[in-house]
């Protein structure tokens, strides 16, 4: 397909907008943007207003990109070639991989600072912040991965909502004020029916104690994709460093369980 | 005789203008809410209150629909602008309650604001009073 460039920046909300993207958000943007240009070119044909695609349309786009749809933001460029990166300080901080990893997080902060303003818990608001950093390292089953990452320093109630709540994005849920988003119909499929394992942790959850704390990231993390939103993380220096266990040495090199992923993190363009 | 049909006319010009028209405000902890009008869609922009640019929006499959209460908000000066305003519940006429996705955040944030509340209801639900914690419209008469 080609690209109208001007059109597509336009539909962002200009350079400006885009300029505050991160990468993940840009690629994922161009996408949705090519599927909706299909979209409606399908339904100008059809006479119908919208076309979501099939599971079986998504998968024949398999061949037709050099990079998996998994792979994390930082090892993909939506756009050119990737760029050098930033060297970590010696010591990194939760806030030094935001600044050099993670920038912009408009998602994650967006989601966060509409938990703090509608007076969520701080475990909440830590899990909303964190709830999808990991998608700058993978992302199929970014849920598992996101809690595995954030585990050995945070709330196990935090830790909670960030495992779960990839799978509760899947399912509705109005007495809580969730709806199934049209962007799942556009990355998943419109026929789309959530694997077994996703299924068994919804029927697990569903009878959990703990079923609102990844319930509430789900919703927030609903209301979290404006491109225009100004969000800084200057807000949640506090319950972060309330909550989060900074280890002295810095984040990859304490020996953690997940040390050897906040490495990768520092370091993606390690060979091996 | 032609003057008293006249004021006579006017006043049922009045009465359908009012029966049409908005809703007169209720106030919550001096915020003003009027709701404007229903509509019922398929699918909704999910985007918080007072609105923002959210991409997303929400689907309703096989039986069911969005109920959208359009509501206008006026600040008046004794709203405490760190109040957080609870959702909106929708009550149908059996009673039956429904939540929003829809929040309202920095409700002090600008003077006058519109906002849609989408609810998901079963299909042909009809939509009788909308609440704001303690504040209770009736909206059945534009529900039509």
């Amino acid at each position: 397909m080609e690209i109208d460039r001007r059109a597509f920046i336009a539909s962002l909300g200009g350079t400006a907008a885009v300029s505050l993207m991160d990468s993940e958000a840009k690629a994922d943007s161009l996408e949705h943007w090519m599927e909706e240009q299909l979209d409606e070119q399908v339904a100008a044909n059809q006479g119908q207003r919208e076309k979501f695609p099939t599971v079986a349309e998504i998968d024949a786009q398999i061949e037709t990109r050099n990079y998996r749809r998994g792979a994390g933001s930082l090892f993909v460029s939506g756009r050119g070639n990737v760029k050098k990166l930033t060297p970590m300080p010696k010591n990194p901080t939760l806030e030094d991989f935001f600044e050099l990893r993670f920038a912009p997080a408009n998602h994650v902060l967006q989601s966060a600072t509409r938990a703090l303003k509608t007076g969520m818990s701080e475990e909440i608001i830590l899990a909303c912040l964190l709830h999808d950093c990991v998608l700058n390292l993978i992302k199929p089953d970014h849920g598992w991965w996101g809690a595995q990452l954030f585990e050995p320093y945070i709330p196990e109630k935090s830790t909670f909502a960030i495992r779960y709540h990839q799978t509760l994005r899947f399912y509705p849920d109005a007495d809580a004020g969730y709806e199934y988003p049209d962007q799942y119909f556009r990355i998943f499929g419109e026929d789309y029916k959530p694997p077994a394992h996703i299924e068994a942790t919804y029927k697990m959850l569903k009878n959990h104690k703990w079923y609102m704390e990844p319930r509430l990231v789900t919703v927030n993390d609903l209301y979290a994709f404006d491109p225009n939103a100004k969000v800084s993380i200057d807000p949640f220096r506090d319950i972060v460093g309330r909550h989060f266990k900074q280890p002295k040495e810095g984040l990859g090199n304490d020996n953690s369980p997940s040390a050897h992923m906040w490495r990768t993190l520092a370091n993606p363009d390690q060979p091996l | 005789m032609r003057a008293y049909g006249l004021t006579l006319t006017s006043f049922i010009v009045c009465l359908a203008v009012v029966a049409a028209g908005q809703m007169k405000p209720t106030n919550y902890k001096g915020l003003e809410v009027t709701p404007l009008g229903i509509e019922r869609a398929k699918n909704v922009a999910l985007i918080d209150c007072p609105p923002g640019n959210n991409s997303v929006r929400g689907n309703a499959r096989g039986e069911e629909e969005f109920i959208v209460v359009n509501v206008a908000f006026k600040v008046t000066p004794s709203f405490d602008a760190k109040t957080i305003v609870k959702k909106p519940v929708l009550t149908d006429t059996a009673g039956k309650t429904y939540n929003t996705s829809v929040s309202i955040i920095d409700a002090g944030s600008m003077p006058e604001y519109k906002c849609g509340f989408p609810f998901r209801v079963p299909l042909g639900t009809k939509a009788a009073s909308v609440a704001i914690d303690t504040a209770t419209i009736n909206i059945a008469s534009l529900d039509k």
